[in-house]
């Protein structure tokens, strides 16, 4: 039985010191608030040991990635340096870009901005790459009710609902998609379940439940009410002292299938 | 067991994360090279059949590398082991339904379906961490033994017509994971992805 999968996310920026630029590792409130953690590579090791699923890596500069090698050479360390599935994404505008990340070490490839601004990157990608590459990563607010998407750290307004995006980017070829509730993000309060259930119930793609993760009963929440085939989190992991093990134990116990050992 | 003479080939027709193959190989004590023209397999005592991407696409590449009847050759009459991973495994068969159909290599025979999900709880692309059901002993593995790999794929081998199911992984259906025939063993997951289960694996075809 395919098992349910916890994804802890790491946030990437530039850092530079004297003539080198360094990724460093960050984690968001509300998509501001930036926070800076530390070495990227060490905590995806760390994640690693404690048995993560899969990593998403981001990069939340908004810089493209064309000679970007503080972003490409960490994609190429994490690939050689853990055996882990990472999805890679921040500033994806072309198929160019899917092909530069993917013969670094990606494995699949996250758009969002594009995705609203260029659907049509959407198909030409998963011809080319196969729908299991392209991820859709949707970012939206609640505004009067209604769930919106948001691009541009949730920080500018589509007008796009939620749902019938959800389901354009699925006809278009998307194999995955990606949900974070930018209202929740790195507040620890719990997963949105109402837009996540009625996301995994409008696509038939898995969906990843993402922002709010506070207490490892939320990660049973989303798998068991919102339907999420996954769960993301970044500050969780960083600043709560809880690992993906600890989480783990408490997602088998609840009855949900969930890899314990290797 | 040592692996420090063995050399992995690994096929790069510019389809695929090759780093983290090499990697994985490196880190079990083979040596790897890669693959690019026909000169490059003379010395490998192991082939790599890598491909992430959609079969068609990935089916062109191949072919225009002009590989392929040199790794016919290194595989079929001088028996070298040859590991099929992901699209790297479908291109085996004969045909390959995925974006209007395309040819495959053939050598295993069979073709290459579109994966349903009888269910709503079942989604397709299937992403994550499945368990797989030996049928037959490989490497470290016996019969019945079922450890998870990471999957992520829409398309899957149902009927390798000249290959033995050694694997077999349920996904809104059984599907063959692992097909071997001889010195070819292929698989659908990612070996180099699924950490020690993975590396287990690997050893198991190093051990070929």
């Amino acid at each position: 039985m395919l098992k349910k999968r916890i994804i802890p996310k790491l946030l990437i920026k530039h850092r530079a010191l004297g003539a080198v630029t360094r990724p460093v590792l960050v984690t968001t409130r509300g998509y501001r608030d930036i926070r800076e953690v530390g070495d990227p590579v060490s905590q995806a090791k760390i994640y690693e040991a404690h048995l993560a699923d899969e990593l998403i890596v981001l990069n939340i500069d908004g810089t493209g990635l064309a000679g970007d090698e503080t972003m490409l050479g960490l994609i190429e360390r994490l690939a050689t340096e853990t055996f882990m599935p990472l999805a890679v994404g921040g500033g994806v505008r072309s198929c160019d870009d899917f092909g530069m990340l993917l013969a670094r070490g990606a494995d699949k490839i996250t758009i969002n901005r594009a995705a609203v601004e260029n659907p049509a990157l959407i198909a030409e990608a998963a011809k080319r790459y196969g729908a299991q590459c392209v991820v859709v990563s949707i970012d939206y607010r609640t505004i009067d009710g209604r769930p919106e998407v948001f691009v541009g750290h949730a920080a500018e307004p589509t007008g796009l609902d939620v749902l019938d995006f959800a389901r354009r980017v699925h006809d278009l070829g998307a194999g995955e998609i990606v949900l974070t509730s930018a209202d929740r993000d790195g507040g620890g309060s719990g997963i949105d379940l109402v837009v996540l259930r009625a996301v995994a119930d409008a696509v038939p793609i898995p969906v990843i439940a993402s922002g709010g993760c506070g207490l490892a009963s939320h990660f049973t929440d989303a798998f068991l009410e919102g339907r999420a085939e996954g769960v993301a989190a970044g500050t969780f992991f960083c600043f709560r002292d809880q690992n993906p093990m600890q989480a783990r134990a408490h997602i088998r116990n609840a009855g949900i299938p969930i890899r314990m050992e290797v | 067991m040592t692996f420090s003479d063995r050399l992995v080939g690994i096929v790069d027709y510019r389809a695929g994360n090759i780093h983290s193959i090499e990697n994985a190989f490196e880190t079990l004590g083979a040596r790897v090279t890669f693959v690019r023209q026909e000169a490059d397999i003379a010395s490998v005592t192991h082939l790599v059949l890598p491909g992430v991407g959609a079969f068609g696409h990935c089916a062109e590449k191949l072919q225009a590398t002009g590989l392929v009847a040199p790794l016919h050759r290194a595989v079929f009459d001088e028996r070298r082991p040859l590991l099929g991973i992901c699209v790297g495994m479908q291109l085996l068969a004969d045909h390959g339904e995925e974006a209007g159909g395309h040819d495959g290599l053939g050598w295993l025979g069979g073709t290459v379906r579109a994966m349903t999900a009888p269910t709503p709880a079942i989604r397709i692309p299937h992403v994550g961490w499945n368990d797989v059901r030996f049928e037959e002993d490989f490497g470290g593995f016996s019969v019945g033994d079922a450890p998870d790999f990471y999957f992520d794929h829409s398309f899957a081998y149902r009927e390798p017509r000249d290959g033995r199911v050694i694997g077999s992984c349920d996904h809104g259906g059984r599907f063959a994971a692992i097909v071997g025939a001889g010195n070819v063993v292929a698989v659908q997951f990612h070996p180099e992805k699924s950490q020690s289960s993975g590396m287990r694996f690997l050893t198991g075809f190093l051990a070929m």
